[in-house]
């Protein structure tokens, strides 16, 4: 009898675990399906397949113009904020463990809202002359919220790195750069290429930083589809979201091959 | 020798770019943030470099920002208080899988965080809309021949920030689940408790610190949020961020702006300040 009674309960919890699941993932996959529907909203029955959104985003000046420009400027992103959040995080496991204002200061980036930085960039630059909204004003906050990401991954794996390895490679000979490129980088290399993805997908997801930095000419993409969103509903914004989610979709498999999903997992809660 | 004295030198340059990269574009922005909020809004400048409180004086004397303040740290309140019932299920039972359902689980946990939040609201604006899929549904099936206001309004809002906010709650108290040995659960049971029991006296209490974690991370993430109240809630829900980019960017004036944004943060500190207190006592009525 209670036996039966710890099977169904069982059976109730996982039903609502699955519940849950599915409310996590449905707005992603409404806005796939979105996409390909043929109406203009999303209705019960539906109203049939169609690429139109997708010709309709094609074919959009100011979606094309901003989805390149967003993919550069994430890459641009990514290279500044891995090489310098693995040079920080280099220093700071080997020469600085316990310096725990440090890493604080490192990660403070993460711990003010995106929205406030960015209020506070813009008003910073026009203080420095730096003019309100530039390229670089615009990279330079980008680089700002992404580095920490590039830094606590990087540390994650450092931590659990056996620097005997690298002290064996210099006592049979080897430069320090050589020991490094040979030896350390290797290992590390998990870390490193996760803290990239993170960097690129934060960059080029980034929305509050964009929000007051970017201005004509720099406009990113999540900033072009708010602009639509704000006032009107128009499903292009579907197509171009479902370009975004199997970007990210392809980025993350590939991680997932190189170096597995727990070093993400790992990475983010260091 | 020298070889050796060079090695037992801190390479602190690795370190240099990344702390100068954050004290120059984070901390000093910030104080100067702080220190424009003592400034005159400019007429022809965006601000005038003479010193005063009444960008404090009119904010803290305007009953209109009190009552979107309130709202501000409500909606935070709501958006925790749901991610945790939502997300303690979710979270024992990632805690509680195998390696191989984990690494899936975790996909489908970490995917919606990897999407950006404009395309997310986007998805619910599909779902909760007037004319959006639930309401036809509804509408098809006549349970509502109206409609349901889905969107546009509070709860609109609190269904995006829980959604968004989730993930991070469930990795807080996963991680603190996982510290968990099952075995003490097992012991519990085989002594005759009933699951229930075992979970209230044994599992929760020992979970606390994600839950500690969890509730904080999520607060002080839902009351700083902007996309979600300006996409679901359509500028009819106001919050105190909304405000402040309002103030900056329509209106032009930054010293008001600054000193909403610095009243914020007091009053967020000042909530996280009473949640510690709260939580410590909490925390040791359990070990008493």
């Amino acid at each position: 009898m209670s036996r039966r009674y710890g099977r169904l309960a069982r059976a109730a919890f996982l039903a609502l675990i699955a519940l849950l699941y599915v409310f996590l993932i449905a707005p992603i996959v409404i806005v796939v399906v979105a996409s390909l529907n043929a109406g203009r909203f999303l209705v019960f029955p539906p109203d049939g397949l169609s690429l139109q959104w997708y010709v309709k985003f094609m074919n959009s000046g100011p979606f094309v113009r901003s989805f390149l420009f967003s993919l550069r400027l994430a890459a641009l992103t990514t290279v500044i904020t891995t090489v310098i959040g693995t040079a920080a995080a280099l220093y700071v496991v080997r020469h600085a463990r316990r310096n725990n204002a440090l890493r604080m200061l490192l990660v403070a980036p993460l711990q003010l809202p995106g929205i406030m930085t960015s209020l506070a960039l813009l008003i910073f630059y026009y203080a420095i002359g730096l003019g309100g909204t530039s390229y670089l004003g615009l990279l330079i906050g980008h680089v700002v919220v992404c580095t920490p990401y590039a830094f606590l991954t990087v540390a994650a794996v450092l931590y659990n790195f056996d620097r005997s390895l690298e002290e064996a490679a210099r006592s049979l000979g080897a430069g320090s750069v050589t020991a490094f490129r040979r030896i350390t980088l290797p290992i590390i290399k998990g870390g490193v290429i996760a803290g990239a993805v993170f960097s690129f997908i934060t960059s080029f997801d980034q929305f509050p930083i964009s929000l007051l930095l970017s201005g004509v000419g720099t406009t990113t993409l999540p900033i072009q589809v708010f602009d639509y969103l704000r006032f009107s509903f128009d499903p292009t914004a579907a197509a171009v979201g479902t370009v975004n989610i199997l970007i990210t979709l392809g980025v993350v498999i590939m991680t997932e091959r190189l170096v597995g999903l727990e070093s993400l997992y790992l990475g983010g809660r260091q | 020798m020298l070889m050796r004295a060079r090695r037992s030198r801190r390479p602190w340059f690795l370190v240099v770019p990344a702390v100068a990269l954050v004290v120059v574009f984070f901390v000093l922005p910030y104080a100067n943030l702080l220190v424009m909020s003592f400034f005159m809004p400019g007429k022809a400048e965006p601000y005038d470099a003479i010193p005063t409180l009444g960008n404090y004086t009119s904010a803290l004397g305007d009953s209109f920002q009190w009552w979107i303040l309130w709202r501000t740290l409500k909606l935070g309140f709501l958006t925790t208080l749901f991610t945790l019932v939502v997300g303690y299920p979710l979270a024992y039972n990632l805690a509680r899988a195998g390696s191989k359902v984990k690494g899936m689980l975790l996909v489908l946990l970490l995917s919606p965080l990897l999407v950006g939040v404009v395309v997310r609201s986007f998805g619910w604006m599909v779902l909760l809309a007037d004319n959006g899929l639930i309401n036809s549904i509804v509408k098809h099936w006549g349970l509502a021949p109206h409609g349901l206001k889905l969107m546009y309004n509070e709860f609109g809002v609190l269904v995006g920030t829980v959604h968004i906010y989730l993930p991070f709650m469930v990795l807080s108290l996963s991680g603190a689940l996982e510290n968990i040995p099952p075995d003490l659960e097992l012991a519990a049971r085989s002594l005759g408790a009933s699951f229930t029991k075992a979970f209230w006296r044994i599992v929760f209490p020992l979970s606390l610190p994600g839950v500690f974690a969890g509730c904080l991370l999520v607060f002080v993430l839902a009351v700083s949020s902007y996309v979600i109240p300006v996409l679901l809630g359509g500028f009819k829900v106001i919050t105190t961020p909304l405000l402040v980019v309002q103030t900056a960017v329509d209106v032009h004036n930054w010293p008001g702006a600054a000193a909403q944004a610095v009243i914020l943060f007091a009053t967020s500190l000042a909530c996280i300040g009473l949640y510690f207190k709260l939580m410590n006592r909490a925390m040791r009525g359990l070990s008493a």
